[in-house]
């Protein structure tokens, strides 16, 4: 009886504000509050209430046979109960109906994977510290900041006692084997849930593309997509940005429609059903192991780390906030711990990637966000300031 | 297809970038099989357009080639005109323009042959103090240089009766007339722009009378009266392309007159190609023109054969950074020099250079005394030639705070010396450039900012270096005419 399983990621970084160099040494305040508010509630708005409001209703609809799971950054976390503490009741409300799974992740939504270790581990425990205290869930499951992975991570992780973790379904990776399995980590008991890519991106990148040739993707369609899968596979994952409801896919667009029917039209074929990642590794076998020679992450064509750390402004400044550790650890004080960790958030180095075609991007002009240049002087001049204004005058009262 | 072009400059002989555009973009039409006539004022003889055929409106041609149902008298400028634009006749700019140049032409024999000796020595992009300059060092072309400094050979112009205000500006170079000392509008001009302009309208219209074309592309405004009038007798549509308006030059300064003629071209045009969506907001925002008569095709670059490879010939020990263009209001040096007061708060030992002159450069100079940096600027006055390509290669930066900037070739040619850029955003180039960081031209402080990001992170450098580098490799000519020409094919079929 084969299965679909739905996981969603939630997360909001702390952006920056523009900061210049005639900033440096006066002004020490490097988020852009305004900013970040705005698009809490905007994203709200658009997505997380109503997107909440369709879930709940579909849960109690179905009576739990739809059922879903969630990752939700503790950044995230923290914005909604500063802006917007109507999501954080609907989440919670969505937790108290028995059919929705949290997953953990890093608390910052950090590359911490790839550079630290020690500082991994602890975001990983506040993250699954906060889940239990928000939704009284002990997760069992988990995922890694952009389903990025390799066999180190997957061991670390595996170490940590977690019993499965999510990553991308790349096609060098899985080779001649298919996404819709479960698998165990290299070396490792702990399962690994592939996505499903053609088909997850098929909602959450294509759904409205009127270019495409199965434009306009109903949720008939879909379902009939996956009910051919039949007999060919245990789980079809399907992993996505929450933000693809209401957000990246415009409520015009028909996405919320799309969502309301989905449910009964797949369970319209009798030997399919829903369930959530831990339900999955519970029911199905894991057919071998699944080792990755390369580190893999969900992101961008090449599903690779490029889209963080590809060029070398994006490895300067990597090595920079990471490279600070250990003065930041010394000073013991839980207040610049969180402002060194809100810096680790991997999207400021996704908006200094530098991948992007130069062709057709004549409207940059418009774009309220100024570029990857722009948003690695930004960031460090944030570092100056941060060594400067911040660590340096103690580490000069230490040396006397 | 046979296309007639309107052009007032042609390599080697410019002031501007006018000529090296229509250089670029002809090729790459013809390229594409559009046959061209290329009109300009004057043919100095060093021209090369294998591609297509270069005519000189002014140039006398073999009377035999003259077509037959050319009117073999004198041109009656005053029919012409009307029968261009019976508004054109009210006009008085060109009334006096025609005026004169009928006098002149009745003054030595036949029109045709005074045209020939007519130097085109006057540059619509050029103040007067760096017209002064090009002549004293010679960048002139030495045509009009003899033209400029032998009145014997070259009888000067008649003067436009004074009594016309739209001519008091059009006075000779450092001679200033008393009577057009209260206009200061239009004093970046040469002398009888406005003059030379009507000349060329009308010998162009006979130059190419009886010739078929399918249609008829003009570019900026001295060649529109030329390209309405041909246009209409022609029966074809007319193109006009703006590569920079006069807003661009003189912002509020703007002339009244250039003004007027760049409407009537743009209300005349069947299709209006402007080289930057900024150039087309503008001139929907000066001259209403409806944003969809305007099609946007931008610049191109020719591919630099080998990378001048100058080993750093450095006479600063700080990091250099570059303004190189005209010191004029429309390049923004005042902001160049007030983030340059700014950077040396960071990196005391930078050094700016601003290369180039202009009506501005006294008051720069004086801005520099005032703000307490001048043993951190230097002013080598204009660059040419290899002077050009040394200041590229020494400088750490290259940075253009135009205020107001249709396109803007100069960012691509520091591109090409692997220089990272900063644009302002009031530029037509950035619209085309990932890779290069952008800034109002008024945010002096985020321009320091990126200024002294540049010279102080190398990641950042050769992250914008090494991209520009793929970048510029794309945007050419060729993508230019594969944007024109279906615009051509539409147009034609109405």
């Amino acid at each position: 009886m084969p299965s679909v399983c739905f996981y969603f990621e939630v997360h909001q970084p702390y952006r920056l504000k523009p900061y210049g160099a005639q900033q440096v040494g006066r002004d020490h305040d490097y988020f852009d509050d305004k900013l970040n508010a705005e698009v809490l509630r905007k994203v709200a708005d658009k997505c997380y209430l109503p997107a909440n409001y369709s879930m709940l209703r579909l849960i109690e609809r179905t009576d739990g046979r739809f059922c879903i799971s969630y990752a939700i950054t503790g950044v995230a976390i923290e914005q909604m109960k500063r802006h917007a503490p109507e999501v954080m009741d609907s989440f919670v409300q969505l937790a108290e109906t028995g059919a929705v799974e949290f997953i953990a992740e890093t608390y910052y939504h950090s590359l911490a994977a790839l550079y630290d270790t020690d500082e991994y581990e602890e975001q990983i425990e506040q993250q699954v510290a906060l889940i239990e205290e928000e939704f009284g869930q002990k997760p069992r499951v988990f995922r890694n900041t952009e389903l990025i992975y390799n066999d180190e991570i997957g061991r670390f992780i595996a170490d940590l006692g977690f019993d499965a973790m999510l990553c991308e379904g790349a096609d060098d990776i899985l080779d001649w084997r298919s996404p819709n399995f479960v698998y165990t980590a290299a070396g490792r008991e702990m399962r690994l849930l592939t996505k499903n890519y053609k088909l997850s991106d098929d909602i959450a990148f294509r759904f409205s593309n009127q270019a495409w040739a199965e434009y306009p993707l109903t949720a008939d369609k879909f379902a009939r997509w996956v009910h051919g899968h039949s007999g060919a596979g245990d789980v079809i994952n399907l992993f996505m940005d929450y933000e693809t409801f209401g957000e990246h896919q415009w409520r015009e667009t028909g996405i919320f429609e799309f969502l309301e029917h989905l449910p009964d039209l797949l369970f319209t074929h009798p030997d399919w059903d829903i369930l959530t990642p831990s339900q999955v590794i519970d029911r199905y076998p894991a057919l071998g192991e699944l080792p990755f020679h390369r580190t893999v992450s969900w992101a961008d064509e090449a599903r690779d780390i490029s889209a963080w750390r590809g060029n070398a402004m994006q490895q300067r400044a990597l090595s920079e906030i990471y490279s600070l550790g250990p003065a930041i650890r010394r000073r013991n004080n839980s207040h610049l711990l969180a402002l060194w960790r809100r810096l680790q958030t991997s999207d400021h180095f996704y908006y200094m990637a530098t991948k992007s075609a130069s062709d057709g991007a004549v409207h940059d002009y418009f774009s309220p966000y100024e570029g990857p240049y722009d948003a690695f002087i930004h960031y460090m001049n944030v570092m100056k300031d941060l060594n400067r204004s911040v660590l340096a005058p103690v580490e000069k009262r230490i040396g006397i | 297809m046979k296309i007639l072009m309107l052009g007032w400059e042609y390599p080697p002989h410019i002031s501007g970038g006018l000529g090296t555009a229509c250089e670029g973009l002809t090729t790459a039409l013809a390229r594409r099989g559009v046959e061209i006539d290329f009109l300009v004022p004057t043919l100095y003889g060093e021209e090369d357009a294998p591609h297509m055929h270069l005519l000189g409106a002014a140039s006398g041609q073999a009377p035999h080639e003259a077509p037959p149902d050319a009117p073999t008298d004198r041109p009656d400028p005053f029919a012409v005109l009307r029968a261009a634009d019976p508004a054109l006749a009210t006009d008085p700019i060109f009334m006096a323009a025609l005026e004169a140049a009928e006098a002149e032409a009745a003054e030595s024999g036949t029109a045709e042959v005074q045209m020939l000796r007519v130097p085109a020595m006057l540059k619509p992009y050029l103040d007067q103090a760096t017209y002064q300059e090009l002549v004293t060092t010679g960048t002139l072309p030495s045509v009009a240089l003899e033209g400029m400094n032998d009145p014997e050979s070259h009888p000067p112009l008649p003067a436009p009766p004074s009594t016309i205000t739209g001519l008091q500006h059009a006075h000779v170079p450092g001679d200033h007339l008393p009577s057009a000392g209260e206009s200061t509008s239009g004093t970046h001009y040469g002398e009888n722009l406005f003059a030379e302009v009507a000349r060329y309208a009308l010998s162009a219209t006979r130059r190419v009378a009886g010739r078929k074309y399918d249609l008829v592309h003009a570019h900026d405004w001295m060649t529109f009266p030329a390209g309405v009038e041909i246009a209409r007798r022609a029966g074809a549509p007319l193109i006009v392309h703006v590569h920079s308006l006069e807003y661009d030059r003189a912002g509020h300064g703007a002339d009244r007159d250039i003004v007027s003629i760049e409407r009537q071209g743009l209300e005349h045009a069947t299709r209006v190609i402007a080289v930057s969506y900024y150039t087309r907001s503008l001139i929907h925002r000066v001259h209403g023109t409806p944003l969809d008569k305007i099609s946007v095709v931008h610049n191109g670059v020719y591919e630099r054969e080998t990378i001048q490879a100058y080993t750093e010939q450095r006479t600063s020990k700080g990091p250099v950074v570059l303004f190189l263009g005209r010191v004029t209001f429309q390049k923004g040096p005042e902001y160049f020099v007030q983030a340059a007061a700014r950077v040396l708060e960071h990196v005391p030992d930078a050094v700016f250079i601003m290369a180039g002159s202009g009506d501005m450069l006294p008051r720069m100079r004086a801005l520099v005394d005032k703000l307490g940096i001048t043993k951190s600027f230097r002013f080598p006055g204009w660059l040419r030639g290899a002077e050009i390509e040394r200041a590229f290669s020494t400088a750490d930066v290259y940075v253009m705070p135009s205020v107001s900037e249709p396109f803007g070739i100069a960012p691509l040619e520091a591109m090409s010396y692997d220089r990272p850029v900063i644009v302002s955003k009031q530029s037509g180039v950035s619209e085309v450039l990932r890779n290069a960081l952008k800034v109002d031209f008024w945010d002096v402080d985020k321009m320091a900012s990126q200024i002294v990001a540049v010279l102080e992170l190398p990641e950042l450098r050769r992250t914008l270096i090494e991209r520009a580098r793929e970048e510029i490799r794309h945007i050419h000519w060729d993508a230019a005419a594969e944007k024109l020409v279906p615009i051509y094919q539409s147009v034609v079929r109405g």
